[in-house]
């Protein structure tokens, strides 16, 4: 059995100008240990696809279908169902580490809660706990930039403290909602070799959520191509970028630019429902 | 692999149909408009306001001031509301006509709230717009200045002002109005600030147009949103300030009346069994605010 | 008047020192000694002994108003926003709206239309010192219905929005409870623009004080402003108006200092 399992998530909106159908019949599953990446152009439903997974839409949001984790149906599921699953077992990251983090806690006590509620934890030790994870994921002299607020950090600093307290309590699903694109370049790059790290060193499975292709052949076993809120095309990335049979994706993979070969850039034209 | 091509195709038909239903600004805002149940409640109450001020006088069969004997020997038995002997809204303490001055009351209260608006906005936009053009040190002094200003219980500073310079409706009027373009000129002047740095603002300080000038051509045009948005809030608070001073004995003076002073009239004496001299005025002062706080949240939307 | 006496008077009142020496003496007397000067209309009265006298009224039932409108419409607020489009939040907005149109001297007459005449639970007015509390609960709720209408409104509508933000759909993510989410994680946020109201909240509260003293006769210092305005004592009504806008001023300052407390990203 897979660990997780979507079947048929649809996703709906209700707005002023009357409803907006974000995400169509989504099926997708995840084997322990494995890197799916679900790739799309903004505003292909990716992201609203995990959020409603764990049940973190907005509050405007309705989905239906199913969701099933380890066997339990956790979409739309009461709270005593999906909280213990939230962060224990299933984390997720965030886009934008510069509004994701509370700017009114300090960051000892934003990642210490986690572990207060999860492990039942003392404040003291979560705190030590937390000190450890964020040596883990290399940001220097965790011991006392714990105690600082968010804005004192930078973006990639924010983002790795984001990297940790997902960590905490080593969950079985890493989701990664584009950990990166707010983020410089080089910072980027160190942060994808991070989450591969971690990702073999703590042996979870990743769904990695990008709209970079060059990110997916590094680092995915699996690809799936959404557009429009629906899924194009889906399959192992190797096969995926050797014959990519729907136009949108080949469309994707032509537009991606090359230092090797001297042609201009391909420019394709997609239209989203309004 | 799959290619999902019939999903492909709803999807492209879904488009073209959303394209049709392209709709034209001023429909749109006509719908969202009528659609909304409370700007048409506050239109219909405005109107009703409106015309209650406007066609009141040509429908009461007593002026203002003119005491019925009639009633006056006991108002609590005759003075009652009566269609027979005209009084729609029966008479006060002293047998006037309670509609006559009902309808001039309001007419006051809506005079107040509109000259008390036009000045706050007139002195407040110049003020603000003035500041944040100049920016610097200038702008510096003069926002501090209406910080100081905002941290004085300015009601107070009105009374002050009414006693020393004796109570007329004119400083009345004119009083609430100066005391009330603080808020208005900080907001101006923010906005200011951000159309400052626009390019057509920067070209015409470019090409040697005088700062007077660019200020009245330019600025102050654009300002024009915020300030309506804004001016529609401040009278409904002008009515307010008024009729707070007028219940308190110090506003508008007989034989002149307002809605706060027939709220006080008719709140000092209804444990004497004359209960119609509150419940009228009350009536139409909450009539009144509730229709401009209506319009202002509907001014605000667009 | 015997011309001495007359002198006697100009004396006693200093005014028979050139203008500039008045103002100076004044503004002296005030800042040296915290001395207003004397009543212009009762002669055996300072401008102290009636501040002195009326002041305390005000405070208590300021304060207990004050406390009143901040916890009630606080709580409104939040549950608004968490309950939004519910029964709870269409209450609280009915509740907004209404009150933004019964400032407090018409909330005071309708009070006493159903609680004194109709009713009979309350007394109308009079003022018996901190053991009655029966004589301050219509003075509290008239002074605190509209401001705590717009704290209600202020807390909803910053709540709603706090809670559409990004680090509370973390808070979410983590697992946390709603109840925890919104306590530890949105009631800070969303209190921020509660604060900044709180100083226009205090001088409109102060202003209104003179409606309760006057409608409900509580004695507070409200009475002697608009006794001294009708009278023309000027002394009282400059000393009432410097006091009332040093106390503004020091709430003022003490609304920042909160400001800052609240918001890590503020240091002076």
């Amino acid at each position: 059995m897979a660990l997780l399992d979507v079947s048929n998530l649809n996703i709906q909106f209700s707005t002023n100008s009357g409803p907006v159908f974000a995400v169509r019949g989504v099926d997708l599953s995840l084997e322990r240990g494995e890197t799916l990446a679900i790739v799309g152009e903004s505003g292909s439903g990716k992201s609203q696809t995990v959020f409603a997974m764990m049940g973190l839409l907005a509050a405007n949001g309705v989905a239906s279908g199913s969701v099933k984790f380890d066997g339990t149906e956790i979409l739309n599921a009461p709270p005593q169902v999906i909280n213990p699953i939230r962060a224990d077992r299933m984390a997720i990251i965030f886009q934008d580490p510069m509004t994701s983090l509370n700017p009114y806690m300090r960051v000892s006590e934003q990642m210490a809660e986690v572990l207060q509620l999860h492990r039942g934890l003392s404040k003291r030790s979560a705190i030590a706990e937390c000190v450890r994870m964020l040596d883990a994921v290399r940001i220097p002299d965790a011991k006392s930039r714990i105690n600082l607020y968010p804005h004192e950090f930078s973006g990639g600093m924010r983002q790795r403290v984001m990297i940790a307290m997902a960590l905490l309590c080593h969950p079985e699903v890493l989701i990664a909602d584009e950990p990166t694109t707010a983020l410089d370049v080089t910072v980027q790059a160190q942060i994808m070799q991070l989450l591969a790290d971690l990702r073999r060193d703590f042996g979870m499975a990743l769904i990695l959520i990008t709209h970079d292709l060059g990110v997916v052949a590094g680092s995915a076993e699996k690809a799936i191509v959404m557009y429009g809120g629906q899924i194009m095309e889906k399959g192992p990335v190797d096969a995926l970028f050797k014959d990519a049979t729907h136009p949108y994706t080949r469309g994707l993979i032509s537009s991606i630019p090359r230092v090797d070969r001297n042609d201009d850039l391909a420019q394709f034209h997609s239209r989203q429902p309004a | 692999m799959l290619i999902e091509r019939q999903k492909m195709e709803s999807l492209s038909e879904a488009l073209a149909d959303r394209v049709e239903k392209g709709r034209s600004p001023w429909a749109d805002a006509r719908v969202r408009f009528f659609r909304n149940r409370q700007a048409v409640i506050g239109l219909c109450l405005l109107i009703f306001v409106l015309a209650f001020a406007g066609f009141g006088p040509l429908i009461a069969r007593w002026p203002i001031d003119e005491i019925d004997f009639m009633v006056m020997g006991d108002i609590v038995r005759d003075g009652a509301p009566s269609l027979a002997n005209g009084h729609y809204f029966g008479t006060d303490d002293l047998g006037r006509d309670l509609f006559a001055r009902t309808v001039l009351g309001t007419q006051i209260s809506l005079a107040v709230g509109l000259i008390g608006a036009a000045i706050a906005v007139i002195v407040g936009t110049i003020y603000g717009a003035v500041s944040g053009f100049l920016g610097g040190r200038v702008d510096n002094v003069m926002m501090r200045t209406v910080d100081i200003l905002l941290a004085i219980p300015y009601m107070f500073v009105l009374i002050l002002l009414l006693v020393m310079f004796g109570r007329s409706v004119v400083l009345l009027f004119v009083g609430i109005g100066l005391l009330s373009w603080l808020d208005m000129s900080r907001i101006v002047r923010g906005q200011t600030l951000s159309l400052k740095g626009r390019e057509y603002v920067e070209a015409a300080r470019a090409t040697g147009v005088a700062s007077s000038t660019i200020i009245r051509r330019h600025i102050v045009p654009n300002l024009l949103g915020v300030v309506i948005v804004y001016a529609t809030l401040l009278v409904p608070g002008m009515i307010l300030s008024e009729s707070f001073i007028s219940f308190l004995g110090l506003g508008v003076q007989e034989p002149l009346t307002s809605l706060g002073a027939l709220i006080s009239e008719g709140a000092a004496t209804m444990n004497y069994g004359t209960l119609w001299q509150l419940i009228f005025p009350l009536f139409f002062f909450i009539v009144t605010l509730f229709s401009f706080f209506f319009w202002a949240t509907v001014c605000a939307m667009h | 008047m015997p011309p001495q006496v007359l002198a006697n008077i100009n004396a006693k009142y200093g005014l028979d020192q050139a203008l500039w020496k008045q103002l100076l003496d004044y503004v002296w007397g005030i800042v040296s000694r915290f001395d207003f000067g004397p009543s212009f209309v009762y002669p055996d009265q300072t401008v102290n002994s009636i501040i002195a006298q009326g002041f305390p009224v005000t405070l208590t039932y300021g304060l207990l108003s004050a406390i009143v409108a901040v916890l009630i419409g606080v709580t409104l607020g939040v549950v608004a926003a968490v309950r939004h489009n519910s029964w709870i939040d269409s209450l609280a907005v009915g509740i907004s709206v209404g009150a933004q149109v019964l400032p407090n001297f018409v909330m005071a007459p309708i009070l006493v239309l159903v609680f004194t005449l109709w009713l009979r639970w309350l007394p109308g007015g009079g003022w018996e010192g901190l053991g009655h509390p029966a004589y301050m609960v219509m003075p509290v709720i008239a002074l605190s219905t509209s401001y705590m209408a717009s704290i209600a409104r202020i807390t909803r509508s910053s709540m709603l929005e706090v809670l559409n933000s990004n680090h509370i759909r973390t808070a979410k993510a983590k697992g946390l409870p709603m109840r925890r989410v919104v306590m530890r994680h949105a009631l800070k946020p969303s209190l921020l623009p509660v604060i900044s109201y709180l100083g226009p909240a205090f001088v409109g509260m102060i202003t209104g004080s003179v409606v309760i003293d006057m409608y409900f006769s509580t004695g507070g210092i409200g009475k002697f402003f608009v006794e001294s305005a009708l009278n023309r004592d000027y002394a009282v009504m400059m000393g009432i108006t410097i006091l009332l806008g040093a106390l503004t001023i020091a709430f003022n300052l003490f609304v920042d200092i909160l400001y800052a407390w609240i918001d890590p990203k503020i240091r002076y």
